[in-house]
């Protein structure tokens, strides 16, 4: 008995051969074979021959069911017998000829394809992204009837919604017809104590009718009474399914325990059920339980408002409402009102973080840009191929064929590109959206909605198809009208020659070359401006030293640190505990780190200067120890820093930073000057100027910054700075037990190294700026095989001119000359509209990224330069090839 | 090619010489050694799967016809797919041998070879 034939290459076989006598008779055969087979060159020759032989025989089955006639019949068949009327004519045949067709020219329709591919996979991948974080972040029922209601401007993306004063909101909720089920919301970021490790968490104090509002249902328990909203009554609190399930470990006995928040203990209520936590990732709600005092407040505007359109109402009749009900509150009220804006948005677009959507809009113009490209390159692809056909075609229309079958024909071949580009296009599209999800850095997922919706939907995928069959179909369409247009007998007396592409032809590809190379500049252009605009904010003058800086962040609790003095002991406490390491080289403290992304601001009153109203200009606040200045190494450039002298009941202090001197006293020495942040204020001494330092990324400019001595004035927002001999990480245990032991029951709201604080910072724009160079390097492959494929096309037409130019004494170089002027053209005119078209996306680019991007000359002097010089090698070396010609090969060719 | 009676089917060179074949192997004509002939005679190499698609669009033509033998152990126990050639068959191997006999008419000084 021989030893049996692989099982694998059996199965393979038995598949492939439907009918089970034939299997038994194949399988039987080859088994025989296999045999002798094993007997001449050994078991395991044999089993690559029987697996050779089955992959062989399968395809050849497979082949002959699915493309009846193709096989061994064809080398007999004419065209002309080929049309049995009646049998012939249908789609299917004309679909099977189609894909003929573009089998007998492989590496153009993989070209094609892979083109389109790309295209599109870019395309679906960012969709997918803008959908989930910016079209539709928030995804429960009713979510379109909900809008946000603010004092802000509605023309502001970056407008704070929670903006509304209580009073402002008590008129509203009276007043207003078109909208109801209104609710408001106030942020609180409650520290949560009495547990193992304290952490801060993210709360919203929300009116009783948030939940109503929202039409969400708790999972376990009850949501917030209305007798629940009065002072003294509040100590209750609804938690997240997320919170309850990460700290509670989802034990539904938690409804009615007690929890510790800001040192006082709160009754749990209710927990929600699982999905969106609104607003902005709530994990804790607790009753908005205000004074009548408080309520009346109407100069300060802090609440985040919500309401439902009322039944039949649109956006637009409570936009109306809205307005007329403010123009009468400005009359009313003209102290507090007199500049009071109004919006009314769609909630979507309310608690969406106003940089993603122009973020993700550069991004999808990208991609866009990039399908143009690939349209370009494909259109460039299938017309010279149109143009070669023209011939098969004329002969076609000489023996019957009717012009309509022909452009069908055409178009069928564009169905097949279209629908192999999207096979090929779905996983590239699936791969990028998870590259997406991972790359996502933690800074944009805490703060941006929707990330859980990041995945590759079917819409996606519909509108993916639909954009890749309507693009080849477009290109392969104006090919196929040359074709249907083309006088039979014109071309067929060119004799299927190669001859010199007709003057229309060669403009239309050279401006379709050219507009590749413009749009990829454009790409590459802004890619580069954003690459450098995130260097900048990371690597660039910022004005203080990031390295070797540890940095903890926390907010103090309102109650047990209601007043100055527990703060400072707070704050001495920790700097005394790790000032003695020798790790450590310098301490301080500060209220807002840069570029952790909060500040804050005060009016300022130049002592000396009457300012209206209007005139008053607010400057950043800090508050500081005196180590901060040393630990960060922001030099103090005038007088002194602030120092341990500066005491509550000693002369009031401030150190400026040159920017605000030079608002303030420009040319003088600000050193003695005094100023005030409130009419009503104490004055406060200039002792020293320092250096300006970037707090803010987003905004490239120093702002007019002055510090207080926390010894005077101390808030509940603190940051620790630490700067270490070695690794910052080193002392992140000591910095944490450091605070604990200051306090166990304050939690650390972030603990990281100074740089990672800033990284994160631009993590978002860092990796929409790398995404985008992906594409433009995509871009730029695109169009220097555009350029490539036409020279290379041009030049083959005119095979026979220049071998007779060359036969006639033409010089290599006067060849290549020929051809290159083509490639010429092209870049020339590709790099002027794009560098126009750079300029244009640059300025827009400054205008919508807020002024993080500037557009400078030499980045885009630099890609022209690039992009030019290898456009014109991409045309040179199809030319040169040309020039190597023999002529009398050229000659004979037909 | 108009000599050829319009229902007998066209056959194909590769055709052509698998009828053959079967008809030179007679009672042993199956598979193996049909290819082993074909390629011993003419010296190209045959593809099994080309020759297996060959002999089912012969049988469907139906210029072939085939029995099953008897299952043998060296095959896995499997049969053999025995192979004969049908009347009609018969016919369309006389009138493609005829067509290329009219073809090659006053030829044959040239295509014997000496």
């Amino acid at each position: 008995m021989p030893p049996a034939p692989p099982p694998g290459a059996e199965h393979l076989l038995r598949a492939a051969v439907r009918d089970p006598e034939w299997r038994d008779a194949v399988l039987g055969d080859l088994a025989e074979e296999y045999a002798r087979v094993g007997q001449r060159c050994g078991v395991h020759r044999a089993r690559r021959w029987y697996w050779r032989q089955a992959l062989a025989i399968a395809t050849r089955v497979s082949a002959a069911r699915l493309l009846p006639g193709s096989a061994s019949r064809r080398p007999w068949r004419t065209p002309a017998l080929d049309v049995e009327p009646g049998v012939r004519l249908t789609w299917l045949s004309d679909a099977r000829y189609a894909l003929r067709a573009l089998g007998a020219r492989p590496s153009l329709s993989a070209a094609i394809v892979v083109t389109l591919a790309l295209a599109l996979a870019a395309n679906a991948t960012v969709f997918s992204l803008a959908d989930a974080l910016y079209l539709r972040p928030f995804r429960f029922a009713g979510v379109d009837r909900l809008v946000v209601v603010s004092s802000a401007s509605e023309r502001d993306p970056l407008a704070d919604r929670s903006s509304v004063a209580p009073a402002d909101y008590r008129d509203w909720v009276r007043e207003s017809t078109m909208l109801s089920d209104f609710a408001a919301a106030e942020f609180w970021d409650p520290n949560l104590s009495d547990v193992d490790v304290p952490e801060q968490l993210a709360g919203f104090r929300v009116s009783p009718g948030f939940f109503r509002a929202l039409r969400t249902e708790p999972l376990l328990g009850r949501t917030f009474l209305d007798e629940e909203a009065a002072p003294g009554r509040n100590r209750r609190v609804v938690l997240s399914h997320a919170f309850w399930t990460r700290r509670f470990g989802a034990d539904p006995a938690v409804v009615g325990r007690s929890v510790r928040l800001n040192g006082e203990p709160h009754e749990v209520v209710g927990v929600m059920r699982p999905g969106p936590s609104v607003p902005y990732g709530a994990e804790v709600w607790a009753p908005l339980a205000y004074t009548d005092e408080e309520w009346r407040e109407r100069a300060r505007g802090f609440l985040l408002v919500l309401a439902r359109l009322g039944e039949g109402r649109t956006l637009g009749s409570a936009r109306a409402e809205m307005n007329a009900i403010v123009a009468r509150q400005r009359h009313q009220f003209p102290d507090t009102h007199a500049r009071r804006d109004i919006s009314v948005v769609s909630f979507t677009r309310g608690m969406s973080d106003g940089g993603t959507g122009p973020f993700l809009g550069v991004w999808q113009a990208a991609a866009v840009l990039l399908l143009l490209i690939a349209c370009a390159n494909i259109a460039n692809l299938l017309m010279a191929r149109g143009t070669e056909r023209q011939h098969e075609f004329a002969v076609r229309l000489a023996l019957g064929a009717r012009r309509w079958r022909l452009a069908l024909q055409v178009m069928i071949e564009g169905a097949w590109l279209a629908a192999f580009s999207i096979i090929v296009a779905l996983p590239l599209a699936a791969m990028g959206v998870e590259g997406l999800r991972r790359g996502l850095p933690t800074s944009v997922i805490r703060w941006v909605a929707g990330y859980e919706f990041l995945k590759l939907d079917v819409a996606v995928l519909l509108m993916t198809a639909a954009l890749g069959a309507a693009a080849t179909l477009f290109f392969s369409l104006l090919p196929a009208l040359q074709a249907s247009r083309a006088a039979v007998s014109d071309t067929l007396r060119q004799g299927g020659r190669t001859t010199t592409v007709s003057r229309s032809r060669r403009w239309v590809g050279t401006a379709l070359a050219a507009g590749q190379v413009a749009l990829t500049l454009a790409l590459v252009v802004g890619s580069a401006l954003i690459l450098g605009a995130v260097d900048n904010a990371v690597n660039g003058v910022v004005g203080f030293d990031k390295q070797r800086v540890m940095t903890a962040r926390l907010t103090l609790a309102d109650g047990p640190y209601a007043d100055q003095e527990p703060r400072r002991q707070f704050v001495a406490r920790v700097l005394e505990r790790l000032q003695s390491m020798p790790a450590i080289e310098s301490l301080g403290a500060v209220s807002f780190l840069p570029y952790a992304g909060n500040s804050s601001n005060r009016p300022i009153y130049p002592e000396g200067v009457e300012l209206t109203a209007a005139e008053v200009r607010p400057a950043d606040f800090q508050r500081t120890t005196p180590g901060y200045f040393a630990t960060l190494r922001i030099p103090v450039l005038e007088g002194r820093g602030l120092s341990d002298a500066d005491r509550a009941n000693g002369r009031q202090v401030a150190v400026v930073s040159r920017s605000f001197a030079d608002r303030y006293w420009p040319g003088q020495s600000p050193l003695g000057r005094r100023f005030k942040i409130a009419p009503d204020a104490p004055w406060l001494e200039v002792v020293g100027v320092s250096g300006d330092i970037l707090h803010d990324w987003f905004m490239n400019q120093r702002r007019p910054t002055f510090y207080r001595p926390l010894g005077q004035d101390a808030g509940l927002t603190l940051a620790f700075v630490v700067r270490t001999t070695g690794n910052p990480t080193d002392v992140a245990g000591e910095l944490r037990r450091a605070i604990s032991s200051a306090d166990p029951d304050q939690p650390v709201q972030e603990l990281l190294p100074m740089e990672q604080v800033m990284a994160d910072k631009v993590g978002g724009i860092n990796y929409l700026a790398k995404a985008l160079a992906a594409m433009g390097g995509i871009a730029l492959v695109l169009a220097l095989m555009g350029i490539y494929s036409l020279v290379a096309y041009l030049a083959a037409r005119r095979t026979q001119e220049i071998g007779v130019r060359i036969a006639l004494g033409a010089t290599r170089w006067q060849v290549i000359r020929l051809n290159v002027h083509q490639a010429l053209v092209i870049t020339g005119l590709g790099l002027t509209m794009g560098t126009a078209l750079a300029l244009v996306l640059g300025r827009v680019m400054a205008a919508t990224l807020y002024g993080l991007v500037s557009l400078e000359w030499l980045p885009v002097a630099i890609m022209t330069a690039v992009l030019g010089l290898t456009a014109l090698a991409a045309g040179f070396l199809p030319a040169r090839r040309a020039a190597a010609l023999d002529p009398t090969d050229a000659l004979r060719t037909s | 090619m108009a000599a050829m009676p319009p229902t007998l089917p066209y056959l194909g060179e590769f055709e052509y010489a698998v009828l053959l074949a079967v008809m030179q192997l007679g009672e042993d004509a199956y598979a193996v050694p049909m290819r082993e002939l074909i390629e011993g005679r003419t010296g190209r190499p045959v593809a099994r799967g080309a020759l297996y698609t060959a002999l089912e669009r012969l049988e469907a033509k139906g210029c072939l016809r085939s029995r099953m033998g008897d299952p043998t152990p060296e095959r896995g126990g499997r049969a053999r797919r025995y192979f004969a050639v049908s009347p009609l068959g018969l016919r369309a191997l006389r009138s493609t041998h005829t067509a290329f006999a009219r073809l090659s008419q006053g030829l044959e000084a040239l295509l014997e070879e000496s």
